[in-house]
């Protein structure tokens, strides 16, 4: 899964890090980093309902990507 | 006051005896609820001509559904914010920083003030915060079985930290919440009083913090500078003004709303009170219900919008309370459900404008909430008592007495 950032539509409600902090980040005025996220098998849930937590409906679920090789499998290999 | 005329390019069957001022609930009304009267808009068309839908009486289109008024506040350049609302008070026509500015100035505030007013500033603020409600609730609690909400909690809870952001102490803070209700209710001899005193005090400590700097809001707003400059007097003050308007009224009133929902329904009180985690949500959720302003817009072309002819000019309202309550956006949007999950609600705003103090607003209310009921026991409205509710600009709730005894 991938969450689209349409960065030019946030405008720093930060309810997406409110749901999940450490899935979006934001900067320092409080709006989200740009560049779209992709999200890890587990982090699925909280994800979408940091997406759909955005009042302006600047974040869009693709749920067509494929997950990234979580972190724990990346530091094996 | 009598209403302007309905102009002539408004077509007479979009034209509804509505406003946000003068329809039914809308005016103090003991036991009203200002939020659920205008839900009724709804049976209605997506748009509409108010006649009479601001202070002074001018008429305004009115946005009822949330992706319109998504659609209207996201686009700043067709919806200009600069009406000098403030400043027309005083026959004078300067912004309140960064709000009634348009971009690209308004960025360029925004990005100035942002950083003071971010989710990662206001968790450093919380202990302050914390520690000035439990102080205030103690102290009601020692002192009997009932209280006034809003004189002896909301606004002195609200308003010590506005002055906690100016840096000054609570011993002016009865002046403060004077002036404020002065503002925004006040006739037309008592709101340019109040004008002309919060310009007079803001210009006052500009001048103050520009001599001797401290740790404070007004210090770096005399220290900032925008592309290379200093802030002229004119900006200082806007900005100065708009802290003092937005950060008072607004959060005491939703918290007002807020304690007396709970006081009439005591499960939701009891689940709150016994788990307190369910606090967050729940706020969210009240947010929803009881939202306190509606944004108003100028038209700066003629657009056709939804069938409506609107010109250039043409004031355009985009009211939290209405949007709320938007069925094509929330499921049962008159039930309050504190669990409520996907919230998107519009109390904040949605655009370049959304509100600067969002996330001051939300933990002062969370806070709020969470030590009231920590400290205070099951509570109700006082018996042969009636919280009197207004509409108009900024909704509002009065006279909330409470009773545990």
């Amino acid at each position: 899964m991938r969450i689209i950032v349409n960065h030019a539509t946030c405008q720093g409600h930060a309810r997406c890090w409110a749901q999940a902090p450490d899935i979006f980040k934001l900067d320092d005025e409080g709006y989200i980093l740009p560049g779209d996220i992709n999200v890890a098998e587990g982090d699925e849930l909280l994800a979408s309902r940091g997406a759909q937590a955005c009042p302006e409906r600047a974040l869009e679920i693709d749920r067509t990507a494929a997950a990234p090789e979580s972190v724990f499998i990346q530091s094996r290999v | 006051m009598a209403s302007n005329p309905v102009p002539d390019h408004v077509p007479p069957e979009m034209v509804r005896d509505f406003s946000l001022f003068t329809s039914a609930g809308m005016l103090p009304t003991p036991n009203g609820d200002p939020h659920a009267a205008v839900a009724c808009v709804h049976a209605g068309p997506p748009i509409f001509y108010s006649p009479y839908n601001t202070r002074n009486g001018r008429g305004t289109w009115v946005i009822t559904r949330a992706k319109d008024q998504r659609r209207v506040l996201q686009d700043a350049e067709t919806f200009s914010s600069h009406r000098s609302i403030f400043a027309s008070v005083l026959g004078e026509n300067w912004p309140m920083i960064p709000l009634e500015l348009d971009p690209p100035a308004h960025g360029i505030f925004r990005s100035l003030l942002n950083p003071l007013f971010s989710p990662k500033r206001v968790m450093v603020l919380e202990p302050v915060v914390r520690e000035r409600a439990i102080a205030l609730i103690d102290r009601i609690a020692a002192s009997g079985t009932s209280c006034d909400v809003m004189k002896d909690f909301a606004f002195p809870f609200t308003v010590n930290i506005f002055l906690g952001f100016l840096g000054l102490s609570d011993d002016r803070l009865d002046i403060f919440v004077g002036w404020a209700n002065d503002l925004l209710h006040g006739d037309d001899v008592k709101r340019p009083a109040a004008a002309r005193m919060i310009v007079a005090f803001i210009d006052e400590l500009a001048a103050m913090r520009r001599k001797e700097p401290v740790a404070d809001f007004m210090t770096f707003v005399v220290q900032a500078e925008v592309e290379g400059r200093p802030l002229t007097d004119e900006e200082v003050r806007g900005t100065g003004v708009l802290l003092f308007v937005a950060g008072l009224d607004t959060v005491a009133a939703a918290i007002g709303f807020d304690l007396a929902y709970l006081a009439r329904n005591p499960k939701d009180q009891d689940l709150l009170r016994s788990e307190p985690d369910r606090i967050g949500l729940a706020a969210e959720e009240l947010l929803r219900a009881y939202p306190t302003v509606q944004m108003i817009r100028v038209a700066t072309k003629n657009i056709d919008f939804e069938g409506a002819p609107i010109r250039k000019g043409d004031y355009v309202s985009c009211a939290t309370m209405i949007a709320n309550r938007d069925p094509a956006e929330f499921e049962c949007p008159n039930t309050i459900d504190l669990a409520r999950e996907d919230n998107r609600h519009a109390a904040f705003g949605y655009g370049p404008h959304r509100c600067l103090g969002s996330h001051l607003a939300r933990r002062e209310i969370v806070i709020g909430l969470e030590e009231w009921l920590a400290r205070i026991p099951g509570f109700r409205i006082k018996e042969g008592t009636a919280p009197i509710t207004y509409g108009g600009h900024v909704f509002g709730i009065e006279n909330l007495i409470l009773d545990w005894s």
